[in-house]
C-alpha cells in the first residue's frame, strides 16, 4: 500500500511521522498520521483554543494565522504544516491581560459564549495586519468569514472597527 | 467527521509530483490548497489510496504575461489573483477570485485546485470557459494542453488522467480591446453560487462588441457557453433591446435541470438572465 | 435603612468570564482530555422508516484500537422520559425513544449502535464497519396528511401519526364569525429550524469502581434530571451521579437535554471502566440534535368593519417528528399558548394535533411556539388589515388589551382539553406597543419607505406584537454561603453562553451590599449544588434571582436570632450584619443559608418587532435594513446583557427567516447536513439590531423580573415576513416563514412552484 519498492518517501496510512511546526514562536513536534487534520492535530498539542465547529471549512470556528494569515486549521492536514509559523490567540496577549483587538471585543460585547471568539480574534488579526485601513465594508466582508450564533456577528464588525481604529491612532 | 486513512508524500519538485502520482495509482489525488479535497475527505465523500502533496512544489505560483497570453500557475492562491493586478482583458478573473468562498478559503484555495475539482458552481473553471483557457496538463509521459471546453466533463469530473498534474491555465491573447466581467448570484457572501457569469467582448471604435464570450456556472455539468446569445451579441451595439435577447437566449440555452433544493431550475434560469444582463451592461460602459 | 446602597440591580456591568473566553482559555467538553480516555461513535440510520433486521458489530471490533460495540441487544429496554409534568400525556409516553433502535428505525441519525475505540479517527472508522440491515418502509414525511389512513404508521404499535389532540375553545366562535364583516381564512406554514450552536453536543463520562460514582462533563440546561435520569439507567444513587458543567458554546434550547447519547456514553463509562468521551460531529448535530418549529396551520379570522378583531379558528398540525423526547408535546402545547396574543379577541377556537413523521425529533428552540405562533397570528393581523384596507399598526394598536384590563384571562371553556387558562398577569400593553413603535423611528421607516417606492424599489415595513411566556416553575433553589473572600451563590440553573453568572452576581451584591467582585457564583457541578430544574423557558434569572432574594431573607433571620433583634433591624453590608445596637455578625458566621423561590404557572410578557426590508424581484433577494425590537423584562437586572441577548436572538430569528432551513427530500432523507445547505446568517447580512428594554415590572414575583433571553426571537419570523409581503403587495402572497431568495422569486413568479409554499423541498 505504501508503494513498496518506491524510492520515494511514502507515509503509510496509519503510519505516525514528525512534522516540525512553529506555534506562537516556539517550536514544536508534533507526530501524526497522515490523515490527521492540523486543528486536531493543535488541540491534541493542548492548542484548545482552536475549537471545532463544523469540520468542513464552513463556520471559521478553528481559524489561526499560518504564516501571518489567517486559514481553517480543519482544512489542512497536519502534515502539510510541516515547516510553518503558526499563531494561536495565545499569541495576543501576554501575561493574563488582553490585547488591544480583545479589548475591543469586550468592549463591543462582541462575544457571548466565546466558543467562535479565538476563530474571530485571529481573522480579524490577520486583516488587522494586512489591511490596516480597511474600512467598514471590507470590515463586514471579512467577518462574514466566520459564524456567530450568539451575537449574529454585528458586535465583532464593530470590534473589529474599534482595534483598527486605534490600531491607526496609535502609529 | 475525520478523514479515512490513505499514504501521502510530499512533492519537492514537479518531476517528483509527477513520479509519485504514477506510482500512487488510479485512487490517488493531488492535494494543493486543500480547500475543497479538506471537506471531501472529512465527509470521507472521497476516499483516497494515496495523496500527494504538491503544496511545497516550487515555480507553480507565477502569474505573468507572455506574448499577450496569460499564464497562470496551478498554484497561484485565490487571494493572490484576488490582489493581482489583472485588468482589461483579465478582470474577470480577478473578479471571481474574489468571490471565491471566504478569505481564509482564498488564503489557502488554488487555481490548480479549483480547476481540478471541477465544481460546476466554481468561479474560475466559468472564466476558463469564457476566455478559451487551455489546461497544461502534465505526467511521467509528457505535457499537454486541453481546452477548457473540453476539459471539464462532468460534476468533479476532468479529462485529466490519474497521472497527469495540472500545471498551469494559459489564456489566450485576446484582440486589442477585450474586456471581461464575472457575476453571481449567492444567497449568502462566499456561499456557492446558484448562477455565475463570465462574459467579454472586444468593443470596436465605434461601440460594436465583438468576439463575444459569455460562460455560465451552476447551471449545468460543467461550465457551459451561452453560444447561441455569443453569436446574437456579436456585432450588435449591446442596446437594451440586443443585452435583453442576449440574457433571452442564455437563459434559454442552458441546462439547470430541476436545480437543487436550495434553487430549482427556472429559478436559476431567471438568474442566469438577470446576471448575463448585469454582466452585459458593465461590459459596455467605457473601461 | 441609612446611608447609600450600591445599585447593581439595572446596571450594565460587564459580563464575567470575558477575559478568559477572550484569551482563549474556556474549557468547553471537546477540551478535556482524561487519562486513558475512549472514544465513542454512534452508527445512526440510514433509511427515515424501516425494519432493523440487524446489526452486526463483529467487523467493527476488529478494527485496531477498538475497544467496544453496544446494540439495543447489549442494554437493558429503557425509553428516556418526557421532563416535565405538564407536557405529558399517557399517550405521549406510548413514543418515547430509546437509546438504541430495536426493531424498527424511523428517522435518518437515529443511533442503532455505538462503537468505542481509543482514537476518534479510529472510532470513525469502526463505525463504517457495522454491517446495518434494514428493509425500508415508506416515510411519513407529510404533516396535515399523516393522519391521513393510507398514510403508513411511525410507531404501529401506538396505531396512529397524532399523539394527542389539543383543543382549546375561548367564547362562542361560532357566533362571533357569524356576525363578522371580514373573514380571512389562509393555510400557513412554518419551516423546519436547527438551532445550530457553534458548539455541537458532546460528553464525557468517567466511572470511579472504587468510590461507585459516575461523572459526566458537558450536559448544561437540566443537571439535575439528567443526574436523576442517569442514577435510574445506571441502578446507582442519584447522589452518586454527579453532572458538571464545563463552558457551552451556545444552548438555544436544543442543548443539554438528555438524549441518547447521554444514556450511552455513561453506560460505556461505567462498562468499561474508563473514561468515554463522544463529541457529536456537526453531520449528526444536523440529524440527531432536536429539530424545531415545522407547523402548518390552517386558519382563519374574523374583524368586523370598524377594525375589531373578532375571533380565529385554527387546526394545526405541529410536528415531534419520530418521537416525543424529553420536552414532551411542548411543540405543540407553546404554540396553542401563543396563539391568542396580546389582543382582546371575544372567541377563538384552538385544535393542535401533535404529530409524528419520520424525521429527527423536535423539541424547543429559543422562543419555542411563540416564534411560530406569533407569526401566523401576526400574518394573518395583517391580511385582515389588508382586508379592511387598514393600517396594519392601527389594527393592532386598537385591539391590543388595555391595562385597565389587567390581570386578563382567556378561561378556556367547554370543548377545551384539560389545559392552563392563557392569563397575563399585567402589563400597558399599548403603551408598550407605542415604545416599540417610538425606537424603531416608524414613522421615519414609512417615509423610507415612500421614497424607496418612488425610486422603483420593493420596499415594505413589518411590524408585529407578541406575548411571550416565560419563567415556568417549579421552584428554585440557591444557597449562600458567606466565607472569607465574599459570598458564594451555589444555584442549579446554567449559563449557556447567556451571562446568568454575572446577572446573579449583580443580585446578591446589591442584597448584601457586597461588593460585585466578592460574590462568586457556582452553577457548574451537581455535587455542590441544591436541587434545581436547569435553564429553559427564560427562567434562570427570574428563578434563581428570586431564591437567593429568599436566602437573604432568611439569612436576615438567622442573623437577627443571633443579634436578639427584629429582622428588620438587620443590615447588611460588606460581609457583616448589623443589628442596630446588638452589634454584628459576619455572614461566615451566620453559616450557610438555603433559600427557595417557588412559582406557579408561567409570566407573560408583551413585545414586538419593527423592521424595514426590501426585495429585489429579479432573484428574490430579501434584505433587513433596519430591524427594531422591544419586550418588557419587568426590570432589566443588566440591561447591557440583556441587549446582548435580546439582539442575538432576533439575529438568529432574521436568519432562519431569510436562509435557513431543514430540507428533507421525498424519502425523508435530510438534505441540510452540512453548514453550506444549513444557511445561518452572517455579519454581511444582517442588520444591526435595536432593542428598546421596557420595564413594566411583574406581580408574580418579588424582584419583579420576566424572561428576556429568548424574546428576540419571538417577534422576528412575524416582522420580517409581514415587511416581505408589504414590499411584494398584490405581487405574491407571503404564506410561509421562510422568505429565501427561492421562496420569493417563486411567489412573484412562479407560484406553482413547490418553493413558496413552505412545503419541505423536494430534491430533483
Amino acid at each position: 500500500m505504501t508503494g513498496s519498492g518506491s524510492p520515494h518517501p511514502w507515509l503509510g496510512p496509519d503510519e505516525a511521522a514528525p512534522v516540525a511546526l512553529t506555534v506562537n514562536g516556539t517550536a514544536l513536534e508534533v507526530r501524526v498520521p497522515p490523515r490527521r487534520t492540523l486543528a486536531d492535530a493543535l488541540r491534541d498539542a493542548g492548542c484548545t483554543s482552536v475549537r471545532l465547529g463544523c469540520e468542513h471549512g464552513v463556520c471559521g470556528t478553528c481559524t489561526i494565522l499560518l504564516d501571518g494569515s489567517a486559514v481553517r486549521s480543519c482544512l489542512m492536514l497536519a502534515v502539510q504544516g510541516q515547516g510553518h509559523h503558526i499563531e494561536t490567540v495565545e499569541s495576543l496577549a501576554g501575561g493574563d491581560g488582553l490585547g488591544p483587538l480583545q479589548q475591543a471585543f469586550d468592549d463591543n460585547d462582541a462575544l457571548q459564549c466565546g466558543f467562535c471568539t479565538p476563530g474571530f480574534l485571529m481573522l480579524i488579526e490577520s486583516l488587522m495586519r494586512s489591511e490596516p485601513g480597511a474600512g467598514e465594508e471590507r470590515v463586514r466582508e471579512v467577518v462574514s468569514s466566520n459564524l456567530c450564533r450568539c451575537t449574529g456577528g454585528g458586535p465583532v464588525v464593530a470590534a473589529a472597527q474599534q482595534a483598527l481604529a486605534s490600531n491607526r491612532d496609535g502609529r | 467527521m475525520k478523514p479515512a486513512p490513505f499514504a501521502y508524500a510530499a512533492a519537492g519538485t514537479l518531476d517528483e509530483a509527477v513520479e509519485l502520482l504514477g506510482e500512487a495509482g488510479e485512487d490517488a489525488k493531488l492535494l494543493a490548497g486543500g480547500q475543497s479535497l479538506l471537506p471531501l475527505l472529512s465527509f470521507r465523500l472521497a476516499r483516497p489510496s494515496h495523496i500527494v502533496d504538491i503544496g511545497a512544489v516550487e515555480d507553480l505560483d507565477s502569474i505573468h504575461e507572455d506574448h499577450g497570453q496569460l499564464r497562470v500557475g496551478a498554484l497561484v492562491r485565490h487571494a493572490t489573483l484576488e490582489q493581482a493586478d489583472l485588468h482589461g482583458p483579465w478582470r474577470a478573473l480577478k473578479e471571481a477570485a474574489s468571490l471565491i468562498g471566504h478569505l481564509p478559503i482564498r488564503v489557502r484555495g488554488t487555481l490548480g485546485g479549483s480547476l481540478a475539482h471541477a465544481d460546476p458552481a466554481g468561479e474560475l473553471g466559468v472564466v476558463a470557459a469564457a476566455l478559451d483557457a487551455e489546461i497544461v496538463l502534465r505526467s511521467v509521459r509528457g505535457l499537454r494542453t486541453v481546452p477548457a471546453g473540453a476539459f471539464f466533463l462532468a460534476p468533479l469530473m476532468t479529462a485529466a488522467d490519474a497521472d497527469e498534474v495540472l500545471v498551469e491555465a494559459r489564456f489566450p491573447a485576446p484582440g486589442d480591446g477585450f474586456r471581461s466581467v464575472f457575476e453571481e448570484f449567492s444567497p449568502r457572501a462566499g456561499d456557492f453560487a446558484y448562477a455565475s457569469v463570465a462574459a467579454g467582448c472586444r468593443m470596436a471604435d465605434d461601440g460594436s462588441a465583438h468576439d463575444v464570450r459569455l460562460a455560465l456556472g451552476s447551471v449545468g455539468p460543467t461550465p457551459l457557453r451561452a453560444r447561441e446569445a455569443e453569436e446574437a451579441l456579436s456585432g450588435s451595439m449591446l442596446d437594451d433591446a440586443a443585452i435583453v435577447e442576449g440574457a433571452r437566449l442564455a437563459a434559454a440555452g442552458c441546462d439547470p435541470a430541476a436545480g437543487d433544493w436550495h434553487a430549482g431550475g427556472e429559478y436559476r434560469r431567471a438568474l442566469v438572465a438577470n446576471l448575463v444582463e448585469r454582466a452585459l451592461r458593465r461590459l459596455r460602459q467605457p473601461a | 435603612m441609612s446611608g447609600p446602597r450600591s445599585r447593581l440591580i439595572g446596571s450594565p456591568e460587564p459580563r464575567r468570564k470575558n477575559r478568559e473566553l477572550l484569551r482563549g482559555e474556556g474549557t468547553y467538553v471537546a477540551d478535556i482530555r482524561l487519562e486513558g480516555q475512549l472514544h465513542a461513535r454512534v452508527v445512526r440510520s440510514p433509511a427515515a422508516h424501516g425494519r432493523l433486521l440487524g446489526v452486526d458489530t463483529s467487523e467493527a471490533l476488529g478494527i485496531p484500537g477498538v475497544v467496544a460495540a453496544l446494540t439495543a441487544a447489549d442494554i437493558d429496554d429503557i425509553r428516556i422520559p418526557i421532563r416535565l409534568p405538564f407536557a405529558e400525556s399517557p399517550e405521549a409516553n406510548r413514543v418515547l425513544q430509546a437509546p438504541l433502535a430495536t426493531d424498527v428505525v424511523r428517522y435518518v441519525g437515529e443511533p442503532v449502535a455505538v462503537v468505542v475505540a481509543d482514537d476518534p479517527y479510529a472510532a470513525e472508522d469502526a463505525a463504517e464497519h457495522v454491517l446495518v440491515d434494514i428493509d425500508e418502509l415508506e416515510p411519513v414525511l407529510d404533516l396535515a396528511a399523516s393522519s391521513e389512513s393510507s398514510q403508513p404508521l411511525v410507531h404501529e404499535h401506538f396505531g396512529s401519526n397524532t399523539v394527542n389532540r389539543l383543543a382549546y375553545r375561548y367564547g362562542d366562535a361560532a357566533a362571533v364569525f357569524e356576525q363578522a364583516d371580514v373573514v380571512v381564512h389562509r393555510r400557513l406554514r412554518v419551516h423546519r429550524l436547527a438551532a445550530a450552536p457553534m458548539e455541537t453536543r458532546g460528553l464525557v463520562a468517567d466511572f470511579d469502581p472504587a468510590s461507585g460514582v459516575l461523572t459526566v462533563w458537558g450536559g448544561a440546561k437540566v443537571k439535575h434530571f439528567t443526574r436523576g435520569l442517569l442514577s435510574t439507567v445506571l441502578g446507582l444513587e442519584p447522589t452518586d451521579v454527579r453532572v458538571i458543567e464545563v463552558e457551552v458554546g451556545g444552548g438555544f434550547g436544543t442543548r443539554g437535554e438528555p438524549y441518547p447519547e447521554d444514556i450511552l456514553v455513561a453506560l460505556l463509562a461505567q462498562r468499561l471502566q474508563r473514561p468515554v468521551q463522544w463529541i457529536e460531529d456537526r453531520w449528526e448535530h444536523m440529524v440527531a440534535t432536536n429539530h424545531a418549529r415545522e407547523q402548518e396551520h390552517d386558519i382563519e379570522m374574523a374583524a368586523d368593519r370598524d377594525g375589531r378583531l373578532l375571533g380565529f379558528r385554527v387546526r394545526g398540525w405541529c410536528d415531534h417528528g419520530a418521537y416525543v423526547r424529553t420536552q414532551g408535546l411542548l411543540p405543540a402545547v407553546l404554540p396553542m399558548f401563543h396563539l391568542p396574543g396580546p389582543y382582546q379577541w371575544q372567541a377563538f377556537s384552538m385544535d393542535l394535533d401533535a404529530v409524528l413523521t419520520n424525521r429527527t425529533p423536535v423539541g424547543t428552540y429559543r422562543g419555542p411556539g411563540m416564534t411560530e405562533a406569533t407569526f401566523i397570528r401576526e400574518r394573518m393581523v395583517d391580511l385582515v388589515a389588508a382586508e379592511l384596507q387598514m393600517d396594519p399598526v392601527q389594527l393592532r394598536r386598537r385591539n391590543l388589551i388595555a391595562e385597565e384590563s389587567m390581570p386578563f384571562t382567556f378561561m378556556p371553556g367547554p370543548g377545551s382539553g384539560a389545559v392552563m387558562p392563557i392569563m397575563y398577569q399585567g402589563g400597558d400593553f399599548p403603551a408598550a406597543f407605542d415604545e416599540l413603535l417610538d425606537a424603531a423611528g416608524y414613522d421615519q421607516l414609512r417615509d423610507w419607505r415612500r421614497e424607496a417606492r418612488s425610486g422603483g424599489r420593493h420596499a415594505g415595513v413589518g411590524v408585529s406584537a407578541y406575548i411571550e411566556f416565560a419563567a415556568v416553575g417549579p421552584f428554585e433553589d440557591v444557597d449562600i454561603v458567606g466565607d472569607d473572600q465574599g459570598v458564594v451563590i451555589k444555584a442549579a440553573v446554567g449559563s449557556l453562553g447567556q451571562g446568568i453568572e454575572t446577572a446573579l452576581a449583580q443580585i446578591a451584591a446589591e442584597l448584601l451590599d457586597v461588593p460585585l467582585d466578592d460574590v462568586a457564583v457556582e452553577f457548574h457541578d451537581t455535587a455542590e449544588l441544591p436541587q434545581g430544574f436547569g435553564a429553559f423557558a427564560s427562567r434562570s434569572t427570574v428563578l434563581a434571582g428570586n431564591a437567593i432574594a429568599a436566602a437573604v431573607d432568611e439569612m436576615r433571620a438567622k442573623a437577627a436570632h443571633l443579634l436578639g433583634c427584629a429582622p428588620g433591624e438587620v443590615e447588611f453590608r460588606g460581609g457583616v450584619a448589623t443589628g442596630g445596637d446588638r452589634g454584628s455578625v459576619r455572614l461566615a458566621e451566620i453559616g450557610p443559608t438555603r433559600g427557595r423561590f417557588e412559582k406557579e404557572g408561567l409570566t407573560a410578557s408583551f413585545g414586538g418587532a419593527v423592521c424595514s426590508v426590501s426585495v429585489d424581484p429579479a432573484d428574490g433577494r430579501v434584505r433587513v435594513h433596519r430591524f427594531a425590537l422591544a419586550h418588557d423584562v419587568g426590570r432589566a437586572v443588566n440591561p447591557r446583557l440583556l441587549r446582548g441577548q435580546l439582539a442575538g436572538a432576533a439575529a438568529q430569528g432574521i436568519g432562519g427567516a431569510l436562509f435557513e432551513e431543514l430540507a428533507f427530500d421525498g424519502n425523508g432523507q435530510p438534505l441540510s447536513v452540512t453548514l453550506a445547505d444549513y444557511m445561518m446568517p452572517t455579519a454581511a447580512e444582517l442588520p444591526d439590531v435595536e432593542v428598546a428594554i421596557i420595564e413594566h415590572g411583574s406581580g408574580s414575583n418579588p424582584l419583579g423580573i420576566k424572561g428576556g433571553g429568548e424574546a428576540g426571537m419571538v417577534g422576528s419570523f412575524g416582522a420580517v415576513a409581514n415587511g416581505v409581503a408589504d414590499a411584494v403587495g398584490e405581487g405574491a402572497e407571503v404564506l410561509s416563514s421562510s422568505v429565501s431568495p427561492a421562496r420569493i422569486w417563486h411567489a412573484l413568479n412562479d407560484p406553482s412552484e413547490p418553493a413558496g409554499t413552505g412545503k419541505p423541498a423536494q430534491e430533483a
